[in-house]
């Protein structure tokens, strides 16, 4: 019960905290998935929309946690009802993040059109011919390398095929512990490693596209908006491959317990799932840290006017963004674009091989269970 | 550096392929140096694959880069090297219509001297 009241207050702390922080780590030149000109950024209508944003969604982290610490203290609450809370809860302050994002997204859209934001600079679209040589993404081969744990897996499974008992356990409750079995056959027994080589291939495919696609510099601001299309890149691929090596440690965990019947010990099975989950949450606010204080509200520093008597900016291209949040532009040939709202990258659904990435991984978490 | 007017009537991949040579007379990028690839450059400015890859066609063929299998587009032209026939011919005639409409505008033989300069001294000060 204490653990579990633990797990859903830290979820609710750490959901809401993100969505509160959201406006302020995201591109400062766009504001809830709306261009602006760098000289509007501190325009007060802007400021203002943004706290509000941040004062409702912290109203509602806060009455959230009160709740579930109210219930808590009611003696008669069962486990059941807890869980139900505990997953309602992060939900609830994500749609009311969600409503609020249109809500501003329209308001802010609109006051851009009518002060006529756009109407006084001139749009430009910028880059770098040398950037590359500054571009600190890993090489893509490194996150194959985890590829040899998985064949590891599968010539000790090969070998140890005929000791394996007939029942194999094919999913592990909360506790690390298996709660679900399948007779024995080659494809329940080589389920696991097969998997997890694929999603090894996937982080592959994934930093692949990542590096191929644009580094876009907004002309408005091109020294803070450069480094922060480098550090997200160089970090999204450091966390990329923090969470390859993470989900091979898991699942060699899970199969050679399943190899050596039981050979790990029972409060490993249970802490590995929570220490991957802790560390991937860690990451992700370290990533969003690290990239979001850099061209957004946290730099602080003021624009530095441009010396020209026209102000250049980079292109307005809402267009290309279905809600602001969604990327549709035919004309780039990038796969992976930044986010408007948040930290990380984004698809861009123009793009057929987008489309796969979504939908593959998709296709197989169906598939698998299918299959074995 | 290269920055691209949206709005102006020349055409983006001229003022892509402008704005290559610009940075070669700069010393911004020296022969055997490369170009980003098509698909990364239009990736960055944001503009189709097709208008980068026509800027390079067009610099390949002025034989300022080379555009050689898995290596990539490669600057050839050399500053130093004084230009072939071929290409003081070529330029020749480009020029031509420019200083017809400036002698017709009323420019004499030294304003346009004079314009040529201001032009090389504005390409060598960004």
């Amino acid at each position: 019960m204490d653990m579990e009241f633990i797990v859903f207050f830290l979820t609710i702390l750490f959901v809401g905290a993100l969505q509160i922080f959201i406006p302020f780590i995201a591109k400062r030149s766009v504001v809830f998935g709306v261009s602006i000109p760098y000289d509007q950024v501190k325009h007060p209508q802007v400021i203002q929309y943004k706290k509000s944003y941040a004062i409702i969604t912290a109203i509602f982290t806060l009455a959230s946690l009160a709740g579930l610490i109210l219930l808590v203290q009611r003696q008669n609450i069962n486990e059941a009802q807890l869980a139900l809370v505990g997953v309602v809860f992060p939900f609830v302050i994500l749609l009311v993040g969600l409503s609020l994002y249109f809500y501003f997204h329209y308001k802010i859209a609109k006051l851009k059109q009518t002060k006529n934001w756009f109407g006084a600079v001139k749009q430009v679209h910028y880059a770098d011919l040398k950037i590359r040589s500054k571009d600190e993404m890993l090489a893509s081969f490194v996150y194959l390398i985890p590829v040899i744990i998985s064949l590891g897996l599968i010539i000790l499974t090969v070998n140890l095929y005929d000791q394996l008992p007939s029942q194999i356990p094919t999913h592990w409750g909360p506790n690390g512990q298996a709660d679900a079995f399948s007779d024995k056959s080659w494809m329940v027994a080589f389920g696991m490693p097969i998997t997890l080589i694929l999603m090894q291939f996937m982080f592959y495919g994934i930093n692949i596209f990542t590096k191929r696609s644009g580094i876009k510099i907004n002309a408005g601001n091109v020294k803070s908006s450069e480094l922060r299309q480098l550090r997200l890149r160089k970090y999204t691929s450091w966390f990329l491959l923090l969470v390859d090596v993470l989900i091979t440690l898991l699942f060699a965990i899970l199969h050679l317990n399943l190899l050596y019947e039981n050979i790990i010990s029972d409060l490993l099975m249970m802490l590995a799932p929570v220490c991957l989950l802790v560390i991937v949450l860690a990451g992700s606010v370290w990533l969003a840290v690290k990239v979001g204080r850099l061209d957004s509200d946290f730099e602080g520093k003021e624009i530095i006017e441009d010396s020209n008597s026209i102000k250049i900016e980079g292109i307005d291209e809402d267009k290309y963004w279905i809600g602001g949040l969604f990327y549709f532009n035919r004309n780039d040939p990038s796969v992976f674009v930044e986010k408007r709202f948040g930290v990380g990258f984004t698809i861009n659904f123009a793009n057929p091989i987008g489309y796969l990435i979504l939908i593959v991984p998709i296709i197989l978490i169906i598939i698998i269970p299918i299959l074995f | 550096m290269i920055i691209l007017d949206s709005e102006s009537n020349v055409p983006l991949y001229l003022q892509l392929r402008t704005q290559i040579m610009e940075a070669i007379v700069r010393g911004e990028l020296a022969k055997g140096d490369t170009l980003p690839s098509v698909r990364g450059l239009a990736g960055d400015l944001g503009i189709n694959m097709h208008t980068v890859n026509k800027s390079y066609h067009e610099l390949e063929s002025k034989g300022i880069i080379e555009i050689v299998p898995k290596k990539g587009a490669v600057i050839i032209a050399d500053t130093e090297k004084h230009a072939s026939k071929k290409q003081y011919e070529n330029l020749g005639e480009e020029l031509r219509p420019v200083v017809a409409e400036g002698l017709v505008c009323g420019l004499n033989e030294e304003d346009l001297h004079q314009l040529i300069s201001n032009i090389i001294s504005k390409i060598k000060e960004v």
